[in-house]
């Protein structure tokens, strides 16, 4: 309750009502200076990246402030950072034009866009409190936060009572007085109060949650609730794509439905056959109709990078491309958002909710009640065991084609560590998921190689460009090939560890079940 | 943090005035300031409308530090605080009678709230007393008032010809004219002569005024509620010039 501003020990209360001055003139003479209402909007993330990262932005009379949202709340707006005043709009971290809230941003919001999280009135009065001779001996500074167009609904009243050096008696009382009127203390400033309000709750984001998966649980009930938690994640991003808020909503959305998709190979006859192929092909559908979308923004995310690739003298050669990919986007973007919107997308995700929600009736199927955790187990083995035999096959001068189907098969393997991680050892979980992880990234950087050196040159095939174009486009596509040539090393490198003797023994132990359970896995029977 | 005082040998000549609204022109240029309230009758206190300060036992420089620390008062302008007069502070000079270095006692005493000010202001009595002679080792300026008139023009010679006898050094003591009537044809001469003879007076000066007067009405500095009168203007001509002192 307690804190210091300019070095006093300050107490910040929360008022019941509006208390106003009445409550104080037995003991002061009080004289009150109100001043202007404030307008004030607070900004922040889908994944609440300011709230989480300790921080709050909130714009007013044209101005950004970044404040850390301290506790205990004795300066009830935060401790002020930084401020910049807003010319055009401002909505990702490299909007921001002055340092150091451009750089404070850039680490909380990465590549996502800032949107109005809540928005109220702030008015505040301070009172001077004079004794007997006249004499300031405290000060208070009221704040109220109030919601609705025109502030019309009071939120939270609150004070902070700033103690004169020399007259902290005087606070004491003053403090006294208030919690006789039933003032309390209380952490919560205005963005709580007008979150709660509006019954918005800042909840971490993440793509890797829990699901409350067991060992022994019949592995359609795991399978459902792993894909009812996916899917739940996939609609929330669903508002974001449609107003274009920033690209990250789209990737998240495409990686919920390929694990949906995945889960349903990786962890095979939970369903009827028919109907899991039905499936995968409505979540096949769905992902397609984003897929240009996806492709424009990773190019344009990555403009800056390639641009850094060639020397300052080609880089505007590729000018002309950046600016096609961008017109290219903005169409895609008006497309792709009317396909989702469409009566038979939403159908179709609604079939695939409907499918995959707990209430669903579905014909029997060899593996649905069986264990789910030997089934998992059985499957991470082999699949480590595959990745093992392809690995033996890798070499410097293997055909992309091959380097590919090793990759399929890492991120086959990495989903079922995942989807599973709850039924494996922590310990062991990480260090395995951390071999594989280093693997997937040097694969994923030899593929984007691939994939965009064959993009760069379909579009100078399609485009027919001039000279100038093409040679700032065979400089970058020179460039990813030699990129792509050295990757090769280093998965070589990432492949000799993830499959050597100790992660092999790792897994063997972790995953390799006794005869029994392997059988059971197989049979029917589930005991682990 | 730099030592300001406020001194004359004679009383009614603007002295007290002078502390309260240099002070008040300080805070406002954003120094951190105390003003120190040495006089007996306290006016600058009551002025800021601060009761006298507590009583507090006098021994050795570390009772008076912890007394005078107790007693300091923010006043109702922040940035300016306040340690109000006590009719103990007459004891001073028998307490500094009794220590070693018993002229520079003050300076030691003032340099403990070095980390908390920008600057100390002291309002003096109107004497030349044990008190006095530290406030003039401990200021890094001594502000004199001088109102022109020929008593006025006296007790400055008084207070030159102590600084020699003494060997205090004498470019600290920066004269200033107070409560002027420029249309006085004695106090211009008086001016012009006094400005000859001694170099180091202060430019600015203040002139009489019935708004300055009105202080004890309002019970703050002029400053506070005359913001641009004439007299509100010089006060603060006099701040920048003081501010602007080689010593300071």
């Amino acid at each position: 309750m307690g804190e210091k501003v300019q070095g006093k020990e300050c107490v910040r209360l929360a008022l019941p009502g509006d208390l106003g001055p009445d409550s104080l003139r037995g003991e002061w003479k009080v004289e009150v200076h109100p001043k202007e209402p404030r307008v004030l909007t607070f900004w922040d993330t889908f994944e609440w990246g300011l709230w989480f990262g300790g921080h709050l932005l909130y714009s007013s009379g044209g101005v950004y402030h970044l404040c850390t949202r301290d506790s205990g709340q004795v300066r009830w707006l935060g401790t002020e950072l930084c401020e910049e005043r807003a010319v055009g709009k401002r909505r990702f971290w490299s909007d921001f034009e002055t340092e150091p809230i451009r750089g404070k941003l850039e680490g909380m919001l990465g590549l996502r866009g800032l949107a109005p999280v809540a928005e109220g009135i702030l008015r505040c009065h301070k009172w001077d409190l004079r004794n007997e001779t006249g004499k300031i001996v405290c000060r208070l500074e009221c704040d109220t936060v109030s919601a609705g167009k025109r502030g019309e609904k009071v939120l939270r009243n609150s004070c902070l009572v700033i103690p004169l050096l020399g007259y902290e008696t005087d606070l004491a009382r003053v403090v006294e007085c208030l919690a006789q009127t039933g003032a309390f203390s209380s952490d919560d400033g205005p963005l709580e109060e007008l979150l709660r309000d509006a019954g918005h709750e800042p909840r971490p984001y993440t793509l890797r949650p829990a699901f409350g998966l067991e060992f022994g649980m019949p592995a359609r009930d795991a399978v459902t609730r792993i894909v009812g938690t996916i899917l739940e994640i996939a609609r929330r991003n669903v508002p974001g794509i449609l107003e274009d808020l920033d690209t990250e909503f789209l990737h998240d959305y495409r990686i919920c439905l390929r694990k949906v998709r995945s889960v349903l190979s990786l962890i095979k006859d939970v369903y009827p056959p028919g109907e899991t192929r039905s499936m995968r092909t409505e979540l096949g559908e769905l992902s397609r109709q984003t897929n240009r979308l996806r492709d424009l923004d990773v190019y344009l995310l990555a403009k800056e990078e390639y641009l850094g690739l060639l020397p300052p003298g080609l880089r505007p050669a590729l000018d002309t491309m950046f600016a096609d990919f961008s017109s290219d986007r903005s169409r895609e973007v008006r497309r792709t958002t009317a396909k989702m919107q469409s009566p038979s997308s939403q159908k179709l995700f609604q079939e695939i909710e409907g499918f995959f929600s707990a209430r669903a009736l579905h014909g029997p199927a060899p593996a649905a009640d069986l264990a789910v955790g030997p089934l998992v187990f059985l499957r991470i083995y082999k699949s480590y065991r595959k990745i093992r035999r392809l690995a033996a096959s890798i070499g410097l001068d293997t055909p992309d084609e091959g380097v590919h189907e090793l990759r399929i098969e890492c991120k086959k393997l990495r989903y079922l560590l995942e989807f599973f991680s709850e039924l494996v050892p922590g310990k062991q979980y990480a260090s395995m998921v951390k071999s594989l992880r280093r693997l997937q990234n040097w694969l994923g950087e030899f593929n984007d190689a691939s994939v965009q050196q064959k993009s760069l040159m379909e579009y100078w095939r399609r485009k027919g460009s001039a000279t100038e174009v093409a040679l700032g486009l065979g400089g970058l596509i020179a460039i990813l090939y030699e990129r792509q040539q050295r990757t090769r090393c280093n998965i070589l490198d990432a492949l000799r560890e993830f499959c050597g003797a100790a992660n092999h023994a790792t897994f063997r132990q972790s995953f390799k079940l006794a005869e029994p359970l392997a059988a059971g896995a197989v049979k029917g029977h589930s005991e682990p | 943090m730099k030592i300001l005082s406020s001194y004359s040998i004679k009383g009614g000549v603007g002295k007290t005035a002078l502390a309260v609204n240099l002070a008040f022109a300080l805070r406002e240029a954003g120094h951190r300031t105390l003003l120190l309230d040495l006089d007996p009758q306290g006016a600058a206190s009551f002025y800021f409308r601060v009761d006298s300060a507590e009583k507090f036992r006098m021994q050795d420089t570390k009772s008076l530090v912890q007394g005078l620390r107790r007693n300091i008062r923010e006043s109702d302008f922040p940035g300016l605080d306040v340690i109000p007069s006590n009719l103990g502070y007459r004891h001073f000079d028998i307490l500094l009678d009794g220590m070693a270095k018993r002229r520079r006692q003050l300076r030691k005493v003032l340099e403990e709230f070095k980390p908390d000010y920008d600057v100390i202001l002291l309002d003096c009595p109107p004497n030349i007393t044990l008190l006095s002679e530290n406030v003039f080792r401990a200021s890094d300026a001594i502000l004199v008032p001088v109102i022109p008139t020929v008593l006025s023009k006296r007790t400055l010679e008084q207070l030159t010809g102590f600084f020699q006898e003494e060997e205090l050094p004498h470019q600290l003591l920066r004269p200033f004219f107070s409560m002027v009537q420029k249309r006085n044809k004695m106090h211009r001469e008086i001016m012009a002569e006094l400005q000859s003879q001694h170099p180091g007076f202060l430019k600015a000066f203040i002139p009489f005024s019935a708004d300055v007067e009105k202080m004890g009405l309002y019970r703050m500095p002029l400053l506070a509620y005359s913001h641009t009168c004439e007299a509100a203007r010089a006060y603060r001509a006099l701040c920048d010039e003081i501010l602007s002192l080689p010593s300071l």
